[in-house]
């Protein structure tokens, strides 16, 4: 019972990235939501159903309660999901399994966020402080656990500094095309190997940003899809894994959980990594983006770092990946972005960063440090 | 003894076994009895392998190798602003399971995966001894 191709995704919105001080998390959504309604020609009254990722910057019990009260609907389905960045995708296959369940017939999904200027419960980034103990070791945020697997993957592999810049200098590229950015700067090598380094071998510009925003999908069955306003963007495959452990108890870092998941969705989509013309690959640090590309099989476990040499991962190269600048210069939302670019991209909608005759693209959603995954195999 | 300004782990029923033998300069493994999953630091209530609560101590050798590690030169870790640059290494231990630690008069510039390290203890309060490493 293969749900390939049954179900698109028809409607998407987004807010501008950034600092949105004047606006809350719920603000965010709701924005979102009704940006994406307006770009599928549904309006509230036709959802039934409506998921939500909690955001970081608050906690509010029946997260997705108080959004459904904000956009005046009475769904069939509602939730919040909290598998940290792999949110985002993993709702897109809760909703096509609701859908197909019967329960309901036209699933919003959504996150907003306000990390930059909402209050943060943290006192600081939200995940800079994560569970267990090691503050007891000065091992604190995301950026020192990174750290930690880019240096196994340059002990193994020989993977250098100016590799993983490589992917910083692409994203930036990339966002520049894209008004909506919250980065508008080009970066070179020498300003990436130049910026200050947090943990030894992770610098800032290795990181991604912190954003304000908000995102929204909507997602319905092929048939209704196609009486809509957009071309439908068709799920031809789909994927989850997590190696939810943290660091110190995986014994091999450099296995992400990004493999399993992509055999899942490249068997049930029946294409190999060769067949995909456009990735959105989770970004939160160059070394995430790096693993995972080895990780989905573009090219061979290590061969990473001259893979995203020479161009052929920026626009006009082999594989163009985050065209919108990713989570390096899009925005650092852990949420939407990604599969938002990545049905424009099939859309035909993305102007000067459009990649030629794009025709099957992959979106690749991470939580944690490389602990959940979600991957959709997306066609047009 | 100059006050310790870091974060303290937190010593409680399932912890106590392990920190009351750094105290005495011993690294402690947890094993469960029921299926012989190793366990390393941090302790757990439960046997991640088989879920049996039948989990005991046993001696560790004190020795590993470095698997990776990080040198942190930005913090916002309470305490630890004073420190940068200072190590943090993920250290597998013979015996199989990897755990965090710090290092005891250890140059960044020495660190390589792959290299040698054996436990050390610091008696860091008269409470606490945190288990650190140095190469060998």
């Amino acid at each position: 019972m293969s749900l390939k191709d049954k179900y698109a995704i028809v409607g998407v919105g987004d807010t501008k990235y950034g600092k949105h001080p004047g606006l809350s998390h719920y603000d965010l959504n709701v924005i979102a939501i009704k940006a994406a309604l307006e770009d599928c020609g549904l309006t509230n009254k036709d959802v039934d159903c409506l998921l939500t990722k909690a955001p970081v910057s608050g906690f509010q019990f029946g997260y997705s309660s108080v959004i459904c009260e904000l956009i005046g609907i009475e769904p069939v389905v509602t939730g919040t999901i909290d598998v940290m960045g792999a949110t985002a995708g993993v709702m897109v296959q809760t909703a096509m399994g609701m859908i197909e369940a019967g329960l309901c017939k036209v699933a919003v999904l959504t996150y907003g966020d306000n990390p930059v200027t909402g209050v943060n419960p943290y006192g600081g980034v939200a995940w800079e402080k994560m569970w267990g103990d090691p503050g007891m070791f000065g091992m604190y945020g995301a950026p020192a656990k990174y750290s930690l697997f880019a240096r196994r993957h340059m002990h193994e592999f020989g993977t250098t500094p100016r590799q993983l810049g490589a992917i910083k200098v692409a994203c930036c590229k990339h966002a520049l095309l894209n008004p909506k950015a919250q980065l508008q700067k080009a970066v070179t090598i020498e300003e990436y190997l130049n910026s200050p380094i947090i943990a030894d071998p992770i610098r800032t510009f290795d990181s991604c940003l912190v954003s304000d925003g908000g995102g929204a999908v909507i997602v319905t069955s092929a048939e209704r899809a196609r009486s809509l306003k957009k071309k439908p963007v068709y799920v031809m495959g789909y994927g989850q894994y997590a190696r939810a452990q943290q660091e110190y108890s995986k014994l091999n870092l450099m296995d992400g959980p990004a493999r399993k998941s992509g055999e899942m969705a490249f068997k049930m989509a029946g294409v190999t990594p060769k067949d995909i013309d456009v990735a959105q690959i989770y970004d939160c640090f160059t070394i995430t983006a790096m693993i995972t590309i080895e990780d989905y099989g573009f090219c061979k476990k290590g061969e990473g770092g001259s893979f995203v040499e020479g161009g052929r991962i920026e626009l006009g190269g082999q594989l163009p990946v985050n065209t919108a600048g990713g989570m390096l210069a899009e925005c650092g939302l852990s949420g939407f972005q990604g599969i938002i670019e990545g049905t424009r991209q099939l859309r035909g909608e993305c102007g000067p960063r459009q990649v030629k005759d794009a025709e099957i693209g992959l979106v690749d959603n991470e939580g944690g440090t490389m602990q959940t995954r979600s991957t959709l195999i997306l066609r047009r | 003894m100059t006050e310790y300004k870091k974060v303290l782990p937190t010593v409680d029923d399932v912890s106590k076994g392990f920190w009351d033998a750094c105290k005495k300069h011993q690294l402690m493994l947890q094993k469960c009895s029921d299926c012989g999953q190793l366990v390393a630091y941090p302790p757990m209530k439960v046997c991640p392998g088989c879920l049996s609560t039948k989990l005991g101590w046993i001696k560790a050798s004190g020795k590993g190798v470095i698997y990776t590690y990080s040198v942190i030169h930005r913090t916002a870790a309470p305490g630890w602003k004073d420190e940068v640059p200072y190590l943090v290494l993920i250290v597998a231990l013979d015996e199989g399971p990897h755990m965090y630690g710090n290092t005891l008069g250890v140059k960044a510039e020495d660190v390589a995966c792959g290299k040698k390290v054996e436990v050390v203890f610091d008696e860091v309060t008269p409470e606490i001894s945190l288990p650190k490493w140095k190469l060998v």
